[in-house]
């Protein structure tokens, strides 16, 4: 049985895919260096419209009537109060541009403004080089360096250099964390308060890594202008051992955090990437359980924890709750020991 | 693969593919009945880190070919089919699959009341999420119901509009605004259209769509102002997703050649069996299955006139998401009859959303997922209340289905879960479908129909109970009736029920007894005359059940009692 994997990987080499999600123009080449912020691809979605209707407006016999009115063609770039249409003669009367635009079209003697367009720059996400250019849509951006994948994003991207020590790794980001120091850089902590949440913003961190945090603060977490990364689950939990352990031998590098929402479907994940000199291999992505395996667990009040796979138990195990499912015997320090569904694990990838 | 030439169809695989696990039956004939010979599940592998379907349907097979001892698979991997003499392989192979992203849809119409209502039914059954509308008397600008569809960014806009030879200038221009729409958005974005409106322009519009994006049109869904026609239309919608779920769900395009029909949605196959079940029972009432996944659920009505098929994003795995920001926590929290904070509550099941593959593994968690199924039966309740979908408020009979209320391990409990998500009224009994087996029997009856009406009369579906209403406006704990429940042999069990009470009367599943009900005061049953006529009524698992608690069910405001009051109704069915 193919295991759920979650990688705390201290040296790995990372491939990431940056794209558009509708055909735009790539900024980078192939080899280039990129930095987290930088933009490497650009695209724009229509957003907001005008309609000049110009034969009710100056009331012509016909729309081909009023469509010989117009004075400027589709494509055309257009200035807020911009004569559009005029009816000639010493009276003349004119209609001109509500807004500035592009003019899209002209059908049955309206004419179609395009206001405004949303925008889409991509960026980077992660310090690296780009190993790939896709036309059109972006590109592969390739690094070495240390690895942590989480399980839920406020959809941001964030990057500055990590500041952590071992008790707010261990417990809960207090205020006295913050202040001008802290602007820009990627704070790390156990869990945190929604107080403390808003009190970031205002500091201007760079982002925000927390082993746990309440669902009460998910709407908070998403209103935030900076990344939040959640590496364990909803809880107050905090952080699993591996992950504070990896970034605390990490203080002070540059971190980046791409704090996308799991799609289990796309394989997209909220990740940490922390660039490091050395080169190593890429990881595996796919293991099947088995003996001597680290893992953590992600559900119920074992949420959070580490442990060591024993022995997989054969067929299917009577759990407590009456179910039967496909089971572990886990060790949790020296002798603690719990039977735990497959399901509930996700095995931690480390290469070292 | 074996290609002898199939006789009479007798082994039969059917695979569910969902989006959490991946199910397996083996069905064949045993004393001239079909019967099902073994199920078996394995987590489904078209996520990461495999993302193809392969994996988890070869460890299903190989798990009923263990159990059943009977070769299903060649040497290869591949599926013999037909079955050999020597009994190796399956003569049909059927393949349902709920693993559909949800499409974002615009209905477009004219009338708000009539078109539109029908174009908006349309994406209400299919694994849709609507979320624009435009209709002709809209009265926002032109410019703004166009910005409101880019907006929106649709998947798909539906057009529905115009009686067969009537309005065509209104539907042109509803047209021109999706024609612009399409105009403007990037290629890689372009919603897909579906026509369903007027049949003159239906060329017409076909051509002008179609220099934009993808157009599929389906025969009108309201040919005259009095008729709604959705089937063949929904048919349209249901292939143009399953095309979309066939490119993006890894392995299935693969399999699909080997299937005795092409796979088919989940919820399209569940809305099949309702139809078929809903002509077999009393018009009047009318059939209501509801179904409660992973990601979605769904609920389907049938008589032998109207089907209706109603689609929500809901459900315990990823659909736990939509059901946590549709609901305040406590709605859930309140059913538990143990100390845990609503805090608790909402972090475990939002880590379910996370890992939607993750099993209950403690009682406190799997009373915490009924707690949820509750709330994604209320909420589904309420919508079809909303949509007016349901032309009853008595169903005959309520059938349960879906993978996570297959997993609930005491039958009381799963009565427990419909009677306090559902609520029904009046005389309903309820039938549980204990292996999630209804969707797949809907595919089934496409091509082998004995076999899904065999089936429907097997084992492999629970009589839970007969389950009677009885609402009065008394006070708690006064007495609203004496009943008495006689048997075939002569025998009789007698009970009396009280104001906010639940009791069962025991009837073994299967077995008919007469009831008669004498009210002490003034209460009803819905759409039911209690004029003391003797009810005749079927037995189940948990009997013939007087839930006189009253619609809707109130709770204590107070923990302890509201936990004391659980507890004795549960008691009082028995519960495990």
């Amino acid at each position: 049985m193919y295991a759920q994997l979650t990688h705390i990987n201290p040296l790995t080499l990372i491939h990431r895919n940056r794209l558009l999600p509708v055909p735009g123009s790539v900024n980078v080449r192939e080899g280039q260096k990129v930095n987290p912020a930088d933009i490497v691809a650009e695209a724009s979605i229509p957003a907001r419209h005008y309609l000049v209707d110009v034969a009710r407006t100056l009331a012509t016999s016909t729309p081909a009537a009023a469509e010989k009115m117009i004075t400027r063609k589709p494509g055309e770039m257009l200035q807020k109060n911009d004569i559009i249409a005029e009816t000639g003669g010493l009276f003349s009367r004119v209609i001109r541009t509500p807004g500035e635009g592009r003019m899209i079209s002209v059908n049955k003697g309206r004419i179609l403004i395009e206001a405004e367009s949303t925008k889409i720059s991509l960026q980077a996400g992660l310090a690296g080089k780009v190993s790939q250019v896709i036309p059109d849509r972006g590109a592969t951006i390739q690094c070495y360096g240390a690895l942590i994948q989480g399980v839920w994003g406020n959809a941001r991207l964030g990057c500055g250099p990590l500041a952590a020590d071992s008790e707010s790794l261990s417990g809960e980001l207090k205020s006295s964390k913050l202040g001008v120091t802290a602007r820009g850089t990627v704070l790390a902590g156990g869990t945190c308060s929604k107080e403390f949440l808003a009190a970031a913003a205002s500091e201007e961190i760079g982002g925000l890594i927390l082993g746990s945090i309440s669902s009460s603060h998910i709407s908070a977490a998403l209103e935030q202008p900076y990344a939040i990364i959640v590496l364990c689950g909803f809880g107050d939990f905090g952080m699993d051992e591996l992950s504070r352990k990896l970034l605390s031998t990490h203080i002070g590098h540059d971190v980046s955090i791409n704090a996308v929402k799991w799609n289990r479907l796309t394989g997209d994940r909220p990740e940490v990437y922390i660039p490091l000199a050395e080169e190593a291999n890429a990881c595996e992505d796919q293991v099947v359980y088995s003996s001597g395996q680290t893992v953590r667990l992600h559900t119920g009040s074992y949420a959070g924890r580490v442990g060591r796979i024993e022995s997989l138990l054969p067929g299917f195990t009577l759990l407590p709750s009456g179910l039967r499912a496909a089971a572990a015997r886990v060790v949790f320090g020296e002798n603690s020991r719990e039977i735990i569904p497959l399901a509930n694990l996700d095995v931690i990838l480390a290469s070292d | 693969m074996a290609k002898n030439k199939p006789t009479q169809a007798k082994s039969v695989l059917g695979l569910e593919i969902g989006s959490a696990n991946t199910r397996g039956f083996l069905f064949d004939v045993v004393e001239n009945s079909y019967r099902m010979i073994a199920s078996s599940s394995a987590p489904s592998t078209q996520m990461q880190p495999l993302f193809d379907i392969g994996e988890a349907v070869y460890e299903v097979v190989t798990r009923l070919q263990e159990v059943t001892g009977r070769v299903l698979l060649e040497k290869s991997g591949e599926l013999i089919l037909p079955a050999q003499p020597n009994g190796d392989g399956v003569d049909q192979f059927f393949v349902t699959t709920s693993c559909a992203p949800a499409l974002k849809v615009v209905a477009a119409g004219l009338l708000s009341d009539v078109s539109l209502e029908s174009a908006k039914k349309l994406a209400y059954a299919a694994y849709t999420n609507l979320v624009e509308s435009i209709w002709i008397n809209d009265r926002r600008p032109f410019n703004q119901k166009m910005d409101a569809v880019l907006a929106a960014r649709p998947d798909l806009i539906i057009l529905a509009g115009g009686t067969d030879d009537g309005a065509s200038r209104s539907v042109t221009r509803t047209a021109d605004l999706i024609t612009g729409v399409l105009g403007f958005l990037p290629r890689g974005i372009r919603p897909q259209v579906l026509y369903c409106g007027n049949q003159a322009l239906s060329s017409q519009l076909r051509e002008a769509f179609g220099r934009y994006t993808s157009v599929r049109t389906a025969p009108n869904i309201r040919p005259s102002l009095e008729e709604e026609v959705l089937d063949p239309a929904l048919g349209e919608l249901n292939a143009m997703i399953m095309e979309k779920v066939l490119d993006q769900i890894g392995g299935l395009r693969r399999i699909s050649p080997l299937c005795t029909i092409p796979p088919q949605l989940t919820n399209q196959a569940f809305h099949q069996i309702i139809k078929f079940l809903g002509r077999q029972y009393d018009p009047q009432k009318g059939v209501l299955g509801v179904d409660v996944g992973a990601t979605y659920s769904m609920a389907a009505y049938a008589n032998d006139r109207v089907s209706i098929l109603n689609t929500f994003n809901l459900g315990l795995g990823s659909g736990v998401e939509e059901l946590l920001l549709k609901s305040d926590i406590r709605e859930i929290s309140r059913w538990l009859a143990f100390s845990i904070t609503d805090a608790q509550v909402s972090d475990y099941l939002w880590n379910r959303s996370l890992y939607p593959l993750s099993v209950a593994s403690t009682i406190e968690e799997s009373a915490l997922e009924r707690a949820a199924m509750r709330q994604v039966l209320r909420l589904m309740m309420a919508e079809l209340e909303i949509r007016e979908a349901l032309p009853s408020s008595r169903f005959e009979p309520i059938l349960l289905s879906g993978s996570l209320i297959s997993r609930v391990v005491d039958p009381v409990q799963s009565l427990f879960v419909a009677l306090d998500g559902m609520q029904p009224l009046g005389i309903s009994p309820l039938i549980l479908d204990k292996h999630g087996i209804l969707p797949l029997l809907g595919a089934i009856a496409n091509k082998n129909p004995l076999l899904a009406i065999q089936l429907l009369e097997s084992t492999a579906f629970t009589n839970l109970a007969t389950a009677i209403s009885i609402t009065s406006k008394a006070r708690i704990g006064s007495t609203l009736l004496r009943a008495r429940l006689d048997y075939p042999d002569g025998n009789y069990f007698e009970a009396e029920v009280k104001q906010g009470s639940i009791l069962s009367l025991p009837l073994p599943s299967g077995m008919s007894g007469i009831l008669r009900l004498q009210p002490t005061r003034r209460v009803e049953i819905e759409d039911f005359a209690l004029n003391r006529e003797p009810i005749k009524v079927v037995g189940g698992v948990c009997g013939v059940v007087l839930d006189a608690r009253g619609r809707p069910i109130v709770l204590p405001e107070d923990p302890g009692k509201r936990t004391d009051l659980i507890k004795e109704w549960e008691f009082l069915l028995g519960a495990a």
